[in-house]
């Protein structure tokens, strides 16, 4: 009942979380991702990018980016027009303009297992793989599962004008270049010297340094943020690379994930390590030759 | 919102007599009965309440209360249903429904019955061109479930092969009622004989829905903020009538934005090379 008194006043002064059903603008643009995709990079690459004056730490991100689900609905409202804002919802029509971010879920597995330690939700002895079974049913977060979450956006945005996909593995491979297309999908002009500094200051090594001396003031990596607190000394930004699941994640769960989404990962170019190809192709979504096209040069 | 109204939103809230909607909190036995608006939700709704609840002819009241909208009940209503409990919503994919049964109608067909049931609501009139209409219609722009295509194609990538996910045409409902709505008791884990299904389609009938709706049209949750009473809830229950209504244009609009779509779910197409030239294939 408390609880209850405390949501309802919350509700009422606007201070409960953005969440999925904030206010939005038709003239927003939207970060997306599953949580562990290289959003919070790619928040700093655009932040970076759109703000050159300053860069862009964990003190002024939430204010030129804001994350919706760590901040109220009232102060998401007054952030000054055109926002872009951070989000993991899985498909929400309302979203207008979306940038969404996908990668290898052999890597967000492993990541998310580390973030679950982080913050308490398992513990070290967490066998990987419950872990993975769990992850692959989507039971972890309210945000649906990996492939659902994925599909679900691939399936109704792909191909249209307010969308743009970019893979994290990709924006390791080529981070100037892929900066270069979230640039001109916001409808900028920038150079290759203002790209290349955006580039920089959101290096992994720079935002190590940040997360070391900002950490507590971050709402992410709060001490408070959750009631079971958080492991400060298991960093917020990870490994930063690709493939690390190939030395790492046990070979039955590499198993388990690709036999749920295989054909998914295929056409995102996510080569599988299991020898027998999965049976079915993913319903109803038409990527067409979208996996061999990722490998061509683009202009 | 004033404050006046979050205030008594806000008690509202502690009294659970708020409208459910996202605030409901779903149980893994729970089974959604989910559809873009205008696809027969009503009908299979309706359907399912006297597949469930045999006894008596059902009126659309007691069909609101047995399988209820998620929109159109206070969570109070919720908390206290009997589980396992059946819930219609419109909305796109949602991943915390782990049960459900989407109902698709061609899309020709949807957008005459979303002309009609915008004019009988009151949002337009009769002078309205169905040129402007299908434009929205198609873009989504001021669908809260998103348009068509992202509604349908949100939930049949996420779930389409998934064990507890039941895709229903309604089209294919109209052609034999008592066979789809079987699929329905299966689904839903209910043992039945051809007589009470029988039955159940029987009384499900758009004939007696019609009745019904003129009973008790006006306390009826779907009709009581309608404007225009002269215009029925229940109306033709029947597929095909684009045909003879929809300007070519707007068939082509409809068949460029979704055509691969369509064709996959056996929606046959009036335009030719639409499935190379659809909006889904654009790029390749």
């Amino acid at each position: 009942m408390i609880g209850e008194l405390k949501y309802v006043l919350k509700c009422v002064l606007g201070k409960d979380l953005g969440g999925r059903y904030f206010t939005t603008f038709p003239d927003d643009t939207f970060i997306v991702s599953y949580p562990r995709s290289g959003n919070t990079w790619t928040r700093f690459l655009i932040g970076n990018l759109i703000q050159p004056s300053g860069p862009i730490t964990f003190l002024n991100i939430e204010r030129v980016i804001p994350d919706t689900s760590a901040l109220s609905k009232s102060y998401l409202k007054h952030v000054p027009r055109p926002r872009i804002l951070k989000s993991h919802q899985y498909f929400d029509p309302r979203y207008k303009k979306v940038i969404y971010i996908v990668r290898d879920p052999r890597d967000v597995a492993l990541s998310h297992y580390n973030w679950q330690r982080k913050y308490r939700e398992i513990d070290d002895q967490y066998p990987l793989e419950r872990y993975t079974s769990r992850f692959v049913a989507g039971d972890l977060a309210g945000w649906g599962s990996w492939g659902e979450h994925v599909l679900s956006w691939l399936a109704t945005r792909h191909n249209s004008p307010g969308f743009l996909l970019l893979r994290y593995e990709e924006m390791h491979a080529e981070p100037i270049r892929e900066l270069g297309k979230v640039a001109d999908f916001l409808g900028m002009k920038a150079t290759q010297e203002t790209l290349a500094t955006a580039v920089e200051r959101s290096s992994a090594d720079n935002m190590r340094k940040l997360e070391k001396v900002q950490g507590e003031k971050w709402v992410a990596t709060l001490d408070g943020l959750r009631d079971k607190g958080q492991r400060s000394e298991i960093p917020f930004v990870g490994k930063a690379k690709h493939g690390g699941w190939k030395s790492l994640l046990p070979e039955s769960c590499v198993d388990e994930i690709e036999s749920a989404w295989g054909p998914l990962m295929k056409t995102l170019g996510y080569e599988l390590a299991r020898r027998s190809s999965p049976a079915m192709e993913p319903p109803f979504v038409h990527l067409g030759d979208w996996g061999a096209r990722l490998n061509q040069p683009t202009c | 919102m004033s404050v006046i109204h979050k205030l008594a939103y806000g008690v509202k809230h502690i009294l659970e007599l708020d409208i459910a909607g996202h605030n409901l909190v779903p149980y893994p036995d729970d089974t959604f009965i989910v559809s873009f608006p205008k696809s027969g939700n009503t009908w299979t709704r309706f359907l399912i309440a006297n597949l469930i609840q045999p006894d008596r002819p059902l009126t659309l009241l007691d069909m609101e209360r047995l399988v209820p909208a998620v929109d159109g009940q206070t969570r109070g209503f919720f908390k206290a249903m009997p589980r396992p409990r059946i819930i219609r919503d419109h909305g796109p994919f949602n991943p915390q429904y782990k049960n459900v049964i989407y109902i698709v109608r061609d899309p020709r067909d949807v957008l005459v019955s979303a002309y009609n049931f915008s004019l009988k609501g009151g949002i337009i009139d009769e002078s309205f061109p169905i040129a402007t209409f299908v434009n929205g219609f198609v873009t989504g722009s001021r669908s809260p479930v998103g348009s068509w295509g992202e509604n349908v194609a949100s939930w049949l990538a996420t779930r389409g092969n998934a064990p507890r996910f039941l895709l229903l045409r309604y089209e294919d409902m109209l052609s034999d009622t008592a066979r789809e709505l079987g699929k329905v008791a299966s689904f839903l884990g209910i043992k039945i004989t051809e007589e009470r299904l029988a039955e159940a389609v029987n009384r499900s009938s758009a004939d007696n829905m019609r009745k019904l709706e003129k009973m008790h049209g006006d306390e009826w949750a779907q009709n009581k903020h309608m404007k225009r009473k002269d215009i029925p809830f229940v109306r033709s229950a029947a597929a095909g009538g684009w045909r003879s209504i929809l300007p070519e244009s707007a068939v082509g609009e409809i068949e460029s934005a979704w055509g691969p779509l369509m064709a996959k779910l056996g929606y046959e197409l009036s335009t030719s090379q639409v499935v190379e030239t659809g909006a889904m294939n654009a790029a390749f």
